[in-house]
Formats: C-alpha cells, sequence, structure tokens
C-alpha cells in the first residue's frame, strides 16, 4: 500500500494496513536536523548588507526571490519527511507571500508580518498586523491577484513537489488561506467583528475573492497531481468559536460548499484543518463536505473520543499529538509514545484515524517526530477486522 | 437602579458600539458618579456578557464588541473621575511574553479589568522578563497577567517567574492564551491559569485576597 493510497483509504473509511501518520508542516529548524543544515541558510541571506540592499528596491523582484527562497526551504520539508517516515505532509506552496522589503513581508489577503529570526537563528516571519485598516487602504490595497495568475504560480510549484515526492508521500497540497482566518487577520483580530457587522458587502466581496483564490488553487494542485486538499481555516479559539456558527454559515458556507463539491468532482479528497475548540461547528463543518477534520489541539476543550463516537464514522479524524509540550524537547519519549498509543486504542478502531501533530511548531526536535511515527507504526496495525 | 444605568448596562450587554457614549454622557449628565457608570452600567454590562459567554451564548466576536463599547465608554467616564477612585482593587503589570504577539487575549483580561476596578500597566506584545521584572517593581503592582499563544515561547513565563522571585518581588503570576494548560501553570511555577479572559477578574481578585 503506497503512502498515498492509505492516507486516501483512511479519508474514505476504508480497510488500511495501518493507521497513516501525517506531518503538519514542518519547519526549518526541523528539516536542517534531519538533512543538515545548508551552507547558507535562508537566515544568513536575510541579515546580508547587499542582500537587504535588494530586498529594499521593490516588492516585484523581491517576492520572485522570496518565493525562490520558500519554494527551496518547502520542498526541503517535504523532504525530511519522507526521510523521517510520515506517509503524508500538509504542504503549502508560499505563493500568497510577497516581500516587501528587507523587514516586511506581506500577504496578497491583506496581512503584514515581520521577517524575523527564531529561537535557533532560522529566518521566520510574524504576525505584525492588519493592512484593511480602513475602507481606503482595503480599497487602494495592491496586491489584490487574479485567480488564474495566482493558479499558475501554485501549479509550478505543486508540479514539482509531485514530480520529486509524489511516490514517497501523500502531499495534502493547500493553496492560500482560509476565508475565515483571513478575515481575522486582515481587518484585526480586534476589529473583524465589527467589519462583520457594519460592513457586510464589502466582507462579501473579500470573502468571495478569497474562495475564488481557493478554487482556482486548488484545481491547480489538482492538475499538478494532488489527491488531497486541506483548507486552513482557524475557526476556534481555546474555548470555542469565533464567530457563532449562524454568522459562519452565512460568511462562509456557501463557498466552502462549492469548493468541496469541485474538488470531490475532480476525484480529490478535502480536509479541514482548524485550531481550537470546535465542538459546536463540527455539525456545520460537516455539512459543507469534508473528507476530515484536523487538529483537535489538546490546549483547546475539544473532546476529540467524544467527537470520534459522533462523527467518527463519517469523516476522517486526524491530529491531537500536542506542540505544547509533547512534542518539544520538555517531554520524554516514553510520555509520546504512550499518547499514541492512547490515542491509537480510542480513535483507531472502525478506521477513520489519522495519527499526526495538532500544528507546525518550529522547535520539534525531529528525534520528537520519529518517537511518534514509529508508535505509530507499533500500535497502529490493523488486522483486517477492525477497520 | 435608575433607567440612565439600566440603558448603559443594556448596550454593553447588546453590543452597542455606537450608542453607549451618549447614554453615559446622559449618566453624567444627571449627576450619576462615574464610578456608578462603571459599577452598575459597564461593569454590570460587561458580567452579563461574560456570563452569556460562559454558557455558550456570546461568542469570542462578541467579547471583542463588548471591549470596544467600553473602549468607547471609558475616555468620557474617566475624564471625569477622581484620579483617586481609579484602580482601587490594586494594579495589575500584563504583557504578552517575549516573542509573541498576540493580544487580543491580553486586551480583553485588560479592559474587563480595567472595568472591574483593577489598574491595569499593559506592557503590550513581545515585553522581555527584565522589563515585566522592572515594571512589576516601579508601580508596585502585586499581580501579573502573562499572556502566551506560542508553545514556543512557554519558556518566557518561567523567565518571568524567576525574574521576579530573584529580584526579591512577591508578586502572583497568571497566565492565559492558546498553549497554556493548569499542568504548564505548575511547570513553569505560576500561580494561576485562566482558562478564558472572562474568568481574569475573579482569578485576581482571588489573587489580591490570598
Amino acid at each position: 500500500m503506497t503512502p498515498s493510497e492509505r492516507i486516501i483509504r483512511t479519508l474514505d473509511g476504508l480497510s488500511v494496513d495501518r493507521v497513516p501518520v501525517m506531518c503538519a508542516g514542518m519547519e526549518d529548524s526541523t528539516s536542517f536536523e534531519v538533512l543538515g543544515k545548508p551552507l547558507i541558510p535562508p537566515s544568513l541571506l536575510a541579515k546580508n548588507t547587499v542582500m537587504n540592499w535588494i530586498m529594499d528596491k521593490g516588492w516585484k523582484v523581491n517576492s520572485r526571490l522570496l518565493r525562490k527562497t520558500i519554494w527551496n526551504s518547502y520542498l526541503n520539508h517535504i523532504r525530511a519527511a519522507v526521510k523521517l517516515g510520515f506517509d503524508a505532509m500538509w504542504v503549502l506552496s508560499g505563493c500568497e507571500t510577497l516581500l516587501i522589503d528587507s523587514k516586511t513581508i506581506a500577504t496578497i489577503n491583506g496581512m503584514y508580518y515581520s521577517l524575523i529570526e527564531d529561537a535557533y537563528g532560522n529566518a521566520d516571519y510574524m504576525y505584525r498586523g492588519p493592512a484593511f485598516t480602513s475602507r481606503q487602504a482595503f480599497k487602494e490595497w495592491p496586491y489584490f491577484e487574479k485567480p488564474v495568475d495566482f493558479a499558475d504560480k501554485i501549479f509550478t510549484f505543486f508540479k514539482k513537489a509531485v514530480k520529486l515526492y509524489g511516490n514517497d508521500i501523500c502531499i495534502i497540497g493547500q493553496a492560500a488561506f482560509g476565508m475565515h482566518e483571513s478575515i481575522v487577520g486582515a481587518f484585526g483580530f480586534d476589529k473583524a467583528p465589527i467589519w462583520v457587522r457594519k460592513e457586510k458587502e464589502l466582507i462579501r466581496q473579500y470573502v468571495d475573492w478569497i474562495a475564488s483564490l481557493e478554487l482556482a488553487g486548488s484545481m491547480a494542485m489538482m492538475d499538478a497531481g494532488v489527491k488531497v486538499v486541506l483548507q486552513g481555516d482557524d475557526f476556534a479559539h481555546k474555548t470555542g468559536p469565533t464567530f457563532s456558527p449562524k454568522i459562519s454559515e452565512e460568511l462562509f458556507g456557501a463557498n466552502y460548499r462549492r469548493l468541496t463539491k469541485t474538488v470531490h468532482d475532480r476525484g480529490g479528497r478535502i480536509i479541514l484543518h482548524t485550531c481550537g475548540e470546535n465542538t459546536l461547528l463540527f455539525d456545520m463543518f460537516m455539512s459543507w463536505g469534508f473528507d476530515g477534520f484536523h487538529a483537535y489541539e489538546p490546549t483547546s476543550n475539544v473532546d476529540i473520543f467524544k467527537e470520534k463516537n459522533l462523527h467518527g464514522d463519517k469523516v476522517t479524524i486526524i491530529g491531537n499529538v500536542g506542540v505544547d509540550y509533547l512534542l518539544t524537547e520538555r517531554s520524554k519519549d516514553e510520555e509520546v509514545k504512550a499518547e499514541v498509543k492512547r490515542l491509537i486504542e480510542g480513535l483507531a478502531p472502525g478506521g477513520r484515524y489519522i495519527v499526526a501533530p495538532a500544528h507546525s511548531l518550529n522547535l520539534i526536535p525531529a528525534h520528537k517526530f520519529k518517537v511518534m511515527i514509529d508508535a505509530a507504526h507499533e500500535f497502529g496495525k490493523y488486522t483486517g477486522k477492525e477497520a | 437602579m435608575k433607567e440612565s444605568l439600566v440603558a448603559v448596562k443594556k448596550a454593553v450587554e447588546e453590543l452597542d458600539i455606537d450608542g453607549v457614549t451618549v447614554l453615559v454622557e446622559n449618566c453624567l449628565n444627571e449627576g450619576i458618579s462615574p464610578l456608578e457608570i462603571i459599577s452598575d452600567g459597564i461593569a454590570a454590562g460587561l458580567a452579563t456578557v461574560g456570563k452569556l459567554f460562559e454558557e455558550g451564548e456570546y461568542f469570542l466576536a462578541d467579547l471583542v464588541m463588548a471591549g470596544e463599547c467600553v473602549n468607547e465608554a471609558m475616555p468620557l467616564i474617566r475624564s471625569k473621575m477622581d484620579p483617586n477612585d481609579a484602580g482601587r482593587k490594586g494594579k495589575v503589570v500584563l504583557a504578552t511574553v517575549r516573542g509573541d504577539i498576540h493580544e487580543i487575549g491580553k486586551n480583553i483580561v485588560g479592559m474587563l479589568l480595567g472595568a472591574n476596578g483593577f489598574e491595569v500597566v499593559d506592557l503590550g506584545v513581545d515585553v522581555s522578563a527584565d522589563k515585566i521584572v522592572n515594571a512589576v517593581r516601579d508601580s508596585g503592582a502585586k499581580l501579573v497577567g502573562l499572556s502566551v499563544l506560542l508553545s514556543t515561547m512557554v519558556g518566557a513565563i518561567k523567565e518571568v517567574v524567576d525574574g521576579l522571585t530573584k529580584a526579591g518581588l512577591a508578586a502572583k503570576v497568571a497566565i492565559g492564551g492558546a498553549c497554556t494548560s493548569q499542568k504548564l501553570c505548575e511547570e513553569m511555577g505560576a500561580h494561576a491559569y485562566g482558562e478564558n479572559a472572562v474568568q481574569a477578574v475573579r482569578i485576581f481578585e482571588d489573587l489580591r485576597n490570598a
């Protein structure tokens, strides 16, 4: 059974040889640990005076430069995931990212980020704030992109990724960004609810544009050979949804239904990643047509075992291995192993469970990934009766 | 309770950002004291919002809207307030820890504490342990609230706890944020953990009285 077959059959609720393991994204620090640090890591480029001079020359040149760097980096992350033994990997393309200057990244959907170094001195970026601080700022945003242009870039990246690693790992592609989290990030965490209430038409226009990018990008990924698409869209925080289910349905329901239907019509599968406590939203997400849900963050109040009982026969549950403690330097290997065993015992019967970290994190030691994967292999074998 | 005060309370409960300031002005024109407007209008309205949030009727977006209501109303109330009345329950130093810039939870906590009689010294985001320790020393605060969203930055909590101990400051530290838990609170040597912003007032009142 190939990794892609294992993942797709699990998403379809069919029998598989063992519980698959998905990598929920990887960061440079982990891939450097697996593959070795490159001679010229991105962080060195970001600090170089000449590079900084070039980076301050204008976003069009910069963004091509950034895209090349990101693509190399993301391809290395896939390579590291293959080497570690993952069955699948959530892969982004970075096509939505623009390098504005040597200190600033923007995403085309209206968020600013600062270029920083992580705790290991690797290049990273951190959310700085929203671009749409007024109607005028929204109207004058120069980076809105046509879906067709966006899809071209997506296709180029995923074609390469599938060609290099498609046989070794199931590439679960994400085109751009979720509709919900785009509103929150682009209009500001503290102002988004006000925009949603007072600027209904503008928000509708914005959501429809994001949805069209996502749709075009997803089709481009599938044209490139990607079989499983993922939508990363954080609908909830630690104790519950950000917006009420009613508002979420009104704002996003129709577009998500269209997206899942289109992916299915093309023979693909589609997963929703959403952080936080989504218990109140899962029925709605199911009605939108997703094949699987990922995250089930252990630091939120979501109860993955209850969800298994409620929805586990109709949808595939993915995740719940904590990145807050378990997959960090602070945990013991035995704790990781015991937790994977506990999850598999509770969630694998009947199929439709994929072991995965609840999130990507830039300080996950490769060794902890390996312990998680080995434990999934050890405890996740199906005898043929279960699934 | 006077009708105009009930109207302020209702405006906060119903998240009426555009109407709340005028209603506060009506109260002031009627001679109602700023403290009364805060306690029986703003804080009472926020208490209902918090209750509805905990009961699952209101969502995070509604808490944010309630916060905006308070932000709209407070400048006018403060301008009429006796400076000695502010912060009668003591000072709380609030910060999002080093390396983390998420502030929505911290801001909601700050707003709730301010409306409930605490003086909030908000240091903002990405704040080093040294800066927090200095702020506690300089302000004389006995309470510290740390917000952490990023799992990678949880070690910064310990830095603050250790920094306070080293400086001989007896301030109590409460933590909250996406990656936090009671277990983490114990691991880092903090004194209290809040699952959501609404719990903050009770937590800091308990710590203050402990």
